[in-house]
């Protein structure tokens, strides 16, 4: 994947195939020795904004404890990002397609679901109808692909076997290896996927902090300047955060606010 | 108990440290582990061990550079091999010096978790077992609690934090970027901005995630000069 924000919503027929394939071997071509899987899944969602017509993509992964994680996010703004964590604790569409291995379908958000808390901040937050497509390994769930829409209804049936095939493409990218044996290996991959994360997240505190920008503009920093300099989304945030590397690099292609404060929080 | 010297490294190991690591080897289904951890320079020190053949495996892989314990205190991934003598394993092409010594202590498995706070590597926690076999689903939790409980030991120090405030915080990711931030705002490292979350959490009688939520949306700000 070149760039994720480039690709526009297509409007329908031949257009839209053609498109859909070039995403699915694009993100296939990034599958490549020593890829970075948080960058990786980050393309992932953006492309099921594009493709899916859908608002906002979001990828949670399980712990070994079943807790669930954010693993990348179509919108890194904080309320997005406190949408999708907040099933970790007031349950939602995610938690109970990882329980039960089941994509879980919400036409409206408004009418009654098991997960009132959680319904009534995606209303807020002004969505309307939520998928979850489960990402499944065996008899094992890694985690699930999440879809937020501002109009009801969720997604149609093509549409809906499209998720499944980004949750398919998302699941590889988190074994990294298609010939996966070993269970041990499966508790590598995840908890290597997930101490990323967390160091991403540092960084992003960091380049927020420094620039006084918010958290999705410090994250589109971090992301283009690893691009950029063709180096590991995970390994310069690492830098980042251990001061091996200065804030202002990476905040140097960010216009800065006039005046401090930060709306985008 | 131990032949190593307490104290030396950046943290020493303090006796919790110890008892945590002895409760979860006679929870989980290996014969002994040790623990090793990294100086500010990145050099690694084995600095528990809680049996011979414990420290000796400690003690062997920081001395050659090599083993599953020093690929986890430099990565972000556990490192988990049920048998070294397994071809698939890929021991004998990562760690040919190391396998041979291990096979002389009679060690088949060996479990490498990095003790980390995000970017910030403090060393790694091993197990080891006689026999072949990987570690069985709820014993890799029972590890992971583990590690992470001794991870904040050793960022606490002494200081008495009560359990309430545990390991799940370590991976509160609002936790992570709020930590961030206040290394900006305290010119820290990230360990200690994450220390002070969590003492201020205490202090305050504030769960931790509602402070770090706090600090991301710019309620709560930690300046220099309060510290």
């Amino acid at each position: 994947m070149t760039d994720g924000n480039v690709m526009e919503t297509p409007d329908s027929g031949s257009s839209r195939e053609a498109l859909l394939a070039s995403t699915f071997v694009a993100l296939a071509d990034t599958l490549v020795d020593d890829y970075d899987v948080v960058d990786m899944l980050d393309g992932l969602v953006n492309s099921c904004v594009a493709l899916l017509g859908v608002s906002q993509a979001g990828l949670m992964l399980a712990d070994q404890r079943g807790a669930l994680h954010l693993m990348a996010s179509s919108n890194e703004a904080t309320r997005i990002v406190e949408l999708f964590q907040l099933q970790g604790t007031e349950g939602g569409p995610c938690v109970q397609a990882c329980r039960t291995g089941v994509a879980v379908h919400v036409d409206d958000l408004t009418r009654a679901t098991p997960w009132p808390r959680f319904a009534d901040t995606a209303v807020t937050a002004g969505f309307r109808s939520v998928h979850a497509v489960p990402m499944r390994w065996r008899e094992t769930t890694l985690g699930a692909l999440n879809l937020f829409n501002e109009e009801p209804p969720s997604l149609g049936n093509e549409d809906q076997q499209l998720a499944r095939a980004f949750a398919d493409v998302a699941t590889i990218a988190i074994l990294q290896q298609r010939s996966l044996h070993r269970s041990s290996q499966l508790v590598e991959q995840l908890q290597s996927a997930l101490n990323s994360r967390i160091v991403i997240e540092q960084a992003k505190g960091v380049l927020a902090e420094h620039g006084k920008v918010g958290m999705d503009m410090a994250f589109v920093a971090l992301r283009d300047f690893a691009r950029n300099h063709n180096l590991k989304l995970a390994a310069v945030a690492e830098a980042l955060v251990r001061r091996e590397r200065s804030a202002d690099d990476i905040l140097v292609a960010v216009p800065r606010p006039s005046a401090p404060g930060d709306a985008d929080r | 108990m131990s032949g190593f010297k307490e104290t030396e490294g950046t943290y020493g190991v303090n006796p919790r440290i110890r008892d945590f690591l002895v409760s979860c080897i006679g929870a989980v289904a290996v014969d002994g582990g040790g623990v090793s951890l990294l100086s500010r320079t990145g050099a690694g020190e084995p600095v528990y061990g809680s049996d011979p053949t414990a420290e000796k495996l400690e003690r062997l892989q920081f001395t050659l550079g090599e083993g599953p314990c020093v690929d986890a205190s430099a990565g972000r991934s556990p490192v988990l091999v049920p048998d070294l003598e397994s071809p698939g394993s890929g021991a004998t092409e990562r760690w040919p010096t190391f396998l041979a010594e291990a096979f002389d202590l009679g060690v088949r498995a060996v479990f490498a978790f990095p003790l980390r706070i995000g970017a910030r590597s403090l060393g790694a926690v091993d197990f080891y077992r006689k026999a072949a076999g990987p570690l069985e689903d709820r014993d890799v939790v029972t590890s992971l609690t583990v590690v992470d409980t001794i991870a904040l030991a050793l960022l606490d120090g002494d200081a008495d934090v009560d359990g309430a405030f545990g390991a799940e915080s370590l991976h509160n990711l609002e936790v992570h970027r709020a930590a961030g931030m206040v290394m900006m705002q305290m010119r820290s490292s990230i360990e200690e901005a994450v220390l002070l979350l969590r003492a201020t959490s205490f202090a305050e009688g504030v769960p931790i995630d509602a402070l770090a939520r706090a600090v991301v949306h710019g309620e709560r700000r930690f300046e220099e000069e309060s510290a």
